[in-house]
């Protein structure tokens, strides 16, 4: 059966789904491109120990053991915060969101800190140019 | 020099640190005062006025200085050339001005190390044509790193990293017992932290020379800064040229050197003398000595 023959037995219907397939499996390149540059990570500590590695661009709400207690890390919108700590000063809460850097939450020995992309110069001391 | 000056230090004490800062920034100034090429007062100056009519007596830094740019001037062929100056001195980078092929001819004539006498004895320069200019831009910022961290050592600083610019030298470790690691800028890219490879420095110097630090385009070529002494018109063979050596001033100076002889001269050069070096040519590939291989991280692997 060559391409002509099959394309005389499908159905508009069928022109149609494959038009979708096309469409769909383009778009995906196009996600990906809009996806890829923001691989921004967030890294949590508790207690020393690292405990969760997560995408910033993805909505999620963590609880972690500190040295204390539960810490409650919330990720949305790209921006991370401290909702909910034990330590008494509540520092870390009234941080509120962050888009660059971290939260720390000292008493509990919880650290949040968020990871650029891989490219940038990380750890350069100084660049010859 | 109006670029960006960057001194970095391990102490134990935050004053000690400053202090120290202070004296390394100082030393900077002071060497800068000497080799100034534009204010009229400067040893450099003085050396350039008296061009054909007398030797003058220069300070040990200016003499010091002058002996490396001769030493790296003789080991390039004279591809880094001090007594570029006269043609330098037709190009303007800021209104892209570039000079007609009869007046760069005719300035190419006082362009030769040769004619720039240098005696230690005396600690006198003499420039034998009038006309005849030294620019020190090509090793001028080398020196200078390579002098404050020498300064920062004095007073009691172990470890720490002085950049001028693109010339950097950096000694000791850093706090957590690793070297200093140093950045080199892609080339092709538009942002100038933009970093191709990384690699680990203590007690080195390194320097790079790029396309991309002072031009203008005209007529779609691009005229940029480092002019090869031969022919008067900037080096083509390269994008950019890093040079490591334990001397701020000879990595300063072989860069420029390096890049006006292009990957091929340039690489058998740098095997000859024993230094490492990495060159990026024209089309966008890497050229590197073998030293340096194993050290090298590369960025963007293409």
């Amino acid at each position: 059966m060559n391409l002509r023959t099959l394309l005389d037995k499908t159905t508009a219907a069928d022109r149609l789904f494959f038009l979708l397939l096309i469409i769909l499996s383009l778009s995906g390149i196009f996600f990906i491109r809009e996806i890829l540059p923001e691989s921004q990570t967030v890294l949590i500590d508790a207690d020393g120990k690292p405990a969760y590695v997560l995408p910033l661009n993805e909505d999620k709400t963590v609880s972690v053991e500190g040295s204390e207690g539960k810490t409650i890390v919330e990720i949305r919108g790209k921006r991370v915060r401290i909702m909910d700590s034990p330590c008494r000063n509540k520092l870390c809460i009234r941080q509120g969101w962050v888009e660059t850097g971290g939260v720390v939450c000292l008493p509990n020995k919880v650290v949040v800190t968020i990871r650029g992309h891989e490219e940038n110069d990380r750890g350069v001391d100084a660049v010859t140019r | 020099m109006d670029t960006l000056v960057t001194i970095t230090v391990v102490s134990r004490s935050s004053s000690d640190a400053d202090e120290a800062i202070d004296k390394g920034f100082h030393e900077i100034e002071r060497l800068e005062k000497a080799a100034n090429f534009y204010s009229p007062d400067s040893e450099i100056s003085q050396i350039n006025t008296h061009a054909g009519i007398s030797a003058i007596k220069v300070s040990s830094d200016i003499l010091e200085l002058l002996t490396k740019a001769r030493y790296v001037s003789e080991k390039t062929d004279g591809a880094f050339d001090p007594t570029i100056g006269p043609v330098i001195a037709l190009y303007d980078f800021h209104k892209k001005i570039k000079p007609d092929d009869a007046a760069i001819i005719k300035n190419l004539s006082l362009v030769n190390y040769h004619d720039m006498v240098i005696n230690r004895d005396q600690s006198t320069v003499f420039l034998r044509k009038k006309g005849m200019l030294i620019d020190p831009g090509g090793i001028m910022k080398g020196y200078a790193a390579g002098r404050a961290a020498e300064v920062l050592k004095k007073h009691g600083i172990v470890s720490g990293i002085v950049a001028i610019a693109g010339d950097i030298r950096a000694y000791g470790l850093k706090p957590d017992g690793s070297p200093w690691r140093v950045g080199i800028r892609d080339p092709g890219a538009q942002e100038q932290d933009k970093v191709m490879a990384t690699l680990e420095l203590r007690d080195m110097s390194i320097s790079t020379s790029g396309d991309y630090e002072r031009f203008f385009i005209l007529n779609g070529r691009r005229f940029h800064h480092l002019i090869s002494p031969k022919t008067g018109y900037p080096a083509e063979e390269c994008q950019s040229a890093s040079i490591i050596t334990t001397e701020g001033a000879l990595s300063d100076a072989f860069a420029t050197g390096i890049f006006i002889l292009g990957p091929e001269k340039g690489m058998k050069v740098l095997e000859e003398i024993g230094l490492e070096g990495i060159i990026i040519d024209r089309k966008g590939s890497l050229h590197t000595t073998p030293g340096i291989r194993g050290r090298l991280e590369l960025k963007n692997p293409a």
